[in-house]
């Protein structure tokens, strides 16, 4: 297969064009998806570029198909993923549950626009609960919530070694915003930054048969005692908690003494920082934190900016409390001293709103 | 250098998107962070069409923003779109072959002009009737520039933008107007070789939008 990047260069594109890139660049053979505002692009750049490099492209007739097809390539032992959006993302949830329950490395790329139904293509922050825990299970995903085009590349091409290697399924949270602005960032080819192929293996296949040198597998979505599904999910879980501490990333700036900590993830983060860098040229100490992955939640790290944050936290996004609900979960049972919010559902927030929310 | 926030805004089909971007790409060149988003709600198919750009010389915040630096508005409707991001020290360029400066009249104000707010029912539209509207703007400078007029007589349609592009560089300083060619033909590279009047166009009207507003200033 023919590396797609092999020069370190900087360059300006979209967020969807980025995806496409790192996708090609971490080593993804096949991209199965059906279109979707704003996300078409990821498959325009891919379909076009796919050739160039010996990958493939189908677009299935809907997103149940995009996604199951992805699960067939992906047992095949093919690094496939998809992209999707809104209620894209909703029809993505069976495909999703399943790779949950069998342990299939699925990657999907979602770029949230405005919802419920579907409300606007352009943006949102809306669609946390359904990457985290869309399914009928217990939310066992990887998912990186981006804030830049250089982390839309750094996190798709972890997206597939991390969804390979642990074998959960993996999301990666971008928007509309991200999906569609231009701005400058560094692609590279990963193997120079340490990540060597994505280990991609035959799930099934003749090596599993018997004989076939590996160890039999026996994979299942369907259980018909109640006990023996609890047992498999006990391990599941219980693998899950233990990857945690190696998953969870977050971004905290701050010091012991501050009057509040602004909490956001994904681009609204990158408003928080501008206010909270602001704020401090003022000569106000304000902390920020900022989850990068929302599975596993980075419970313990922002407990502990809680507490360097004198128990005062103010909690923003473009959505009504769905990573704000996260946050409270992972601070409960802490005293606190006030617990601010700025939900603005759909729509965008810029650095002036979160400085006058801190001042208010 | 300070943190430049742009709004621009026109009708679809005059090129706000093309500007926008290729005052990006050409700061994104010249080694400045830069940042842009078109507004792409379903306004894209009729409509106001309506581009952020930042550049900065730090890192870039979020995408969007409350108030801008510098608003372009093509159209009158585009400046009633980009109302909401007028600031006390907004500066406003705008095409006065579309858009009439605004003029307030009544009795108890007298007769005024841009630096009052004024109450909807002062603002006289002077030239309702043949479609064009007054800036209603608080903004504190006010820059007209009849960009579709001096492209019509003197260039060519098409090059509407560029003009306004031009005066945008020279208004703000942001990059080198050279730069912003060195975009252009980056963007435009084949079309550009196919047709070399197109290129010559473009770059002409950069100078003129450029080269009219060093003039304006320099009164």
């Amino acid at each position: 297969m023919e590396k797609a990047v092999r020069k370190e260069r900087r360059v300006f594109m979209t967020g969807n064009e980025v995806v496409a890139w790192a996708a090609l660049a971490a080593g993804a053979v096949h991209m199965f998806g059906y279109p979707i505002t704003p996300q078409n692009e990821i498959m325009h750049y891919w379909r076009r570029l796919a050739p160039e490099y010996g990958r493939g492209f189908l677009q299935t007739e809907d997103e149940l198909s995009a996604g199951f097809t992805a699960i067939g390539a992906i047992i095949a032992g093919k690094a496939a993923f998809s992209a999707t959006a809104g209620p894209g993302t909703i029809l993505f949830q069976e495909p999703l549950s399943m790779a949950e329950m069998m342990r299939l490395p699925l990657v999907l790329v979602v770029q949230q626009r405005g919802g419920p139904s579907t409300a606007t293509v352009i943006y949102s922050q809306q669609e946390v609960t359904l990457a985290c825990f869309g399914g009928n299970g217990e939310g066992m995903r990887l998912v990186y919530s981006t804030a830049s085009h250089q982390e839309l590349y750094d996190y798709t091409i972890k997206a597939f070694h991390h969804a390979w290697s642990y074998r959960f399924p993996t999301l990666v949270l971008g928007d509309g915003y991200q999906a569609k602005m231009r701005e400058a960032l560094i692609i590279y080819d990963p193997a120079e930054r340490g990540w060597e192929a994505i280990p991609a293996e035959p799930i099934l296949g003749p090596e599993r048969i018997q004989g076939g040198g590996r160890p039999l597998l026996h994979l299942r979505n369907a259980f018909s005692v109640e006990e023996e599904l609890a047992e498999v999910l006990r391990e599941h879980l219980d693998d899950f908690a233990r990857a945690a501490p190696e998953l969870v990333e977050y971004e905290f700036t701050g010091e012991p003494g501050a009057e509040i900590l602004v909490a956001a993830h994904g681009i609204v983060g990158r408003a928080a920082r501008a206010a909270v860098e602001e704020l401090r040229a003022e000569g106000r100490p304000v902390n920020f934190f900022r989850a990068i992955t929302l599975r596993p939640f980075p419970e313990e790290a922002l407990l502990e900016a809680l507490r360097i944050s004198g128990g005062a936290m103010l909690v923003v996004e473009s959505a009504v409390g769905q990573f704000g609900r996260m946050a409270r979960l992972a601070v409960a049972g802490e005293p606190l001293r006030s617990f601010k919010t700025l939900y603005r559902p759909g729509v965008g927030i810029a650095a002036e709103e979160i400085k006058e929310a801190v001042l208010a | 250098m300070r943190h430049w926030k742009v709004v621009a805004a026109g009708e679809g089909g005059q090129g706000v998107q093309a500007m926008a971007e290729t005052l990006a790409l050409a700061a994104y060149r010249a080694g400045l962070n830069a940042l842009y988003i078109p507004n792409f709600g379903i306004e894209q198919r009729g409509g106001v069409s309506l581009a952020l750009v930042q550049v900065s010389e730090r890192a870039i915040g979020a995408p969007k923003f409350r108030t801008a630096s510098l608003v372009v508005a093509l159209s009158p409707r585009s400046l009633e779109r980009t109302a909401g991001y007028l600031g006390p020290e907004t500066v406003i360029l705008y095409d006065s072959s579309l858009v009439d400066a605004p003029r307030i009249s009544d009795r108890v104000v007298g007769l005024q002009s841009y630096d009052t707010i004024a109450p909807e029912a002062f603002a006289e539209r002077i030239s309702y009737h043949d479609q064009r509207m007054p800036v209603r703007a608080a903004g504190r400078g006010m820059v007209a520039l009849p960009a579709s007029d001096l492209a019509r007589q003197r260039l060519h349609p098409r090059v509407f933008n560029m003009i306004i592009l031009g005066a945008v560089v020279s208004l703000t300083g942001v990059v080198e107007l050279g730069a912003v060619k060195g975009a252009l033909e980056e963007k435009l590279n084949r079309r550009f070789r196919q047709d070399p009047q197109l290129k010559e166009h473009n770059f002409q009207a950069l100078e003129l939008g450029y080269a009219r507003i060093k003039e304006t200033m320099a009164v």
